[in-house]
């Protein structure tokens, strides 16, 4: 028997936990997008001493365990460096920087995907690098790559529930404070399940709707 | 001869051991229209880039209205080059063989961006502008049209309209009808012809002879990297003074059997 006064009594417990999940999405979606597009950049670069260290710390995030970076940040932050971010700090800087490694790939790829003539217009029209980048380059290299961004987030957002592990109080960590109180697992996490699917399903169809409007503007 | 508007002086361009322009030489004036002729490879599209500043040089120097615009990175420097070539890049207006619009840009943000952003023209001034560069290209209509909408020919004048919102002193045309259906080309050829019956200083690489002949004022022919011959049009195309000029019109002529005369 399911039973239902083991997730209506906690319903605003599951609604702070929402938040947090949805605080610690934002910001390491954002920082993720900033640090990823200088990464993109910098890998694109001729320079070795940029394009070097990018490389090193792409490959890095990517074949480590999200996890792991958390944790690391968490407890081995303060040893080595003696400042503490937090639990939230902590996974959101991680799993920001976690999610800029695969951002900066993708960008790189829309990047690389935007012919080369298209730089060469904006110059000889006397745009600058940046105004070039802002304005022609980027517009059109992230409506190249829009669907791997998407899947990127939406796997972001379901990663957010690792912060569970160093005892933010997010989404899964409450189903499972809430199932130690209730000793009901099976409810706590179908109401947890339930939770990540509205909060990343909005996320998939506007992905969806902007690429739909980008390609139509496209004429 | 009016007052040098380009001097390109020895001027060294290689790609690699490849040297695709060897010590060229050529002044165009303010107000001439210059037609650069001769095979592919010979050059002709890279000293344009070369003038845009798209490419880096080896040798020489390239002055634009006096300026010093570009220099052979081998060449000794003195203490006077050293700061020259600023901000001369929006003197000179480029129009690629592939338009090279902004797809994701109607046709007025093609033209208005850089006119916006360089210039720093309010968005009212820049419409206005862009507006009258439409009319003069004859695409008033096509203001809020995406590039993938309009035809190969409407896309070209439509750059040739971008090039034009900077103001340059000089336009540079690199093969600009040579992607285009024939049926097009006239269109475009015609906005060109206009351009320089109002004066614009033109350097243009291109295989229509018919429109060097009417429109230049003197016509270049470049082999291997080198200037063969350079003269008038009627000189150029009625009685060529060197063997490669002659068996290069004779072999352009002889592919086009007379079958178009475009303009």
């Amino acid at each position: 028997m399911i039973k239902l006064d083991s997730i209506f009594g906690y319903l605003p417990d599951y609604l702070d936990g929402a938040l947090l999940t949805i605080e610690l999405g934002l910001v390491s979606t954002g920082l993720g997008i900033v640090l990823g597009l200088v990464l993109a950049l910098a890998r694109r670069s001729r320079l070795r001493f940029l394009n070097w260290p990018t490389y090193a710390y792409i490959e890095f995030f990517r074949t480590t365990p999200p996890l792991v970076q958390i944790v690391w940040l968490y407890y081995g932050l303060p040893l080595i460096f003696g400042f503490d971010l937090g639990a939230f700090g902590a996974a959101a800087v991680a799993l920001g920087l976690n999610i800029a490694a695969f951002l900066a790939e993708i960008f790189r790829a829309g990047i690389a995907g935007v012919d080369r003539t298209q730089w060469q217009a904006a110059r000889v029209l006397g745009l600058g690098y940046v105004d070039t980048l802002r304005f022609v380059i980027l517009p059109q290299a992230v409506r190249n790559v829009l669907p791997p961004i998407g899947t990127t987030i939406i796997y972001l957002i379901k990663d957010t529930a690792l912060a569970s592990a160093i005892g933010t109080p997010e989404l899964l960590r409450v189903g499972q404070l809430v199932s130690n109180e209730t000793f009901r697992p099976a409810e706590a996490l179908t109401v947890v399940a339930i939770a990540y699917f509205v909060l990343t399903y909005p996320v998939a169809l506007a992905f969806t709707a902007l690429e739909r409007r980008l390609s139509a503007a496209r004429g | 001869m009016a007052e040098p508007l380009i001097v390109v002086s020895d001027l060294v361009k290689r790609y690699g051991a490849d040297t695709v322009l060897d010590r060229v030489s050529v002044t165009v004036a303010t107000g001439q229209v210059m037609v650069v002729i001769g095979p592919s490879g010979s050059g002709k599209s890279t000293l344009l880039r070369c003038l845009a500043r798209l490419e880096q040089i080896q040798r020489g120097r390239i002055y634009i209205g006096g300026a010093l615009a570009s220099i052979g990175i081998e060449e000794p420097r003195s203490a006077s080059d050293g700061a020259a070539a600023a901000d001369l890049r929006h003197d000179v207006g480029m129009v690629f063989q592939s338009y090279n619009l902004f797809p994701h840009l109607s046709v007025l943000d093609n033209i208005t961006l850089a006119p916006r952003r360089v210039l720093g023209m309010p968005r009212e001034e820049a419409n206005a502008l862009a507006m009258d560069l439409l009319k003069r290209v004859g695409l008033e209509d096509k203001r809020d049209v995406y590039p993938a909408r309009l035809s190969g020919g409407q896309q070209q004048r439509a750059a040739i309209a971008r090039a034009l919102a900077m103001q340059p002193r000089i336009m540079l045309f690199d093969e600009v009808t040579s992607a285009l259906d024939p049926e097009l080309v006239g269109e475009v050829l015609k906005t060109m012809r206009a351009l320089a019956e109002q004066g614009m200083t033109m350097l243009v690489v291109t295989h229509e002879m018919g429109f060097a002949r009417d429109v230049a004022d003197e016509v270049i022919f470049m082999d291997k990297g080198v200037i063969v011959e350079h003269s008038s049009p009627e000189r150029i195309f009625d009685n060529p003074a060197e063997a490669r000029t002659r068996a290069f019109l004779e072999r352009l002529l002889e592919r086009e059997g007379g079958k178009r005369r475009s303009s």
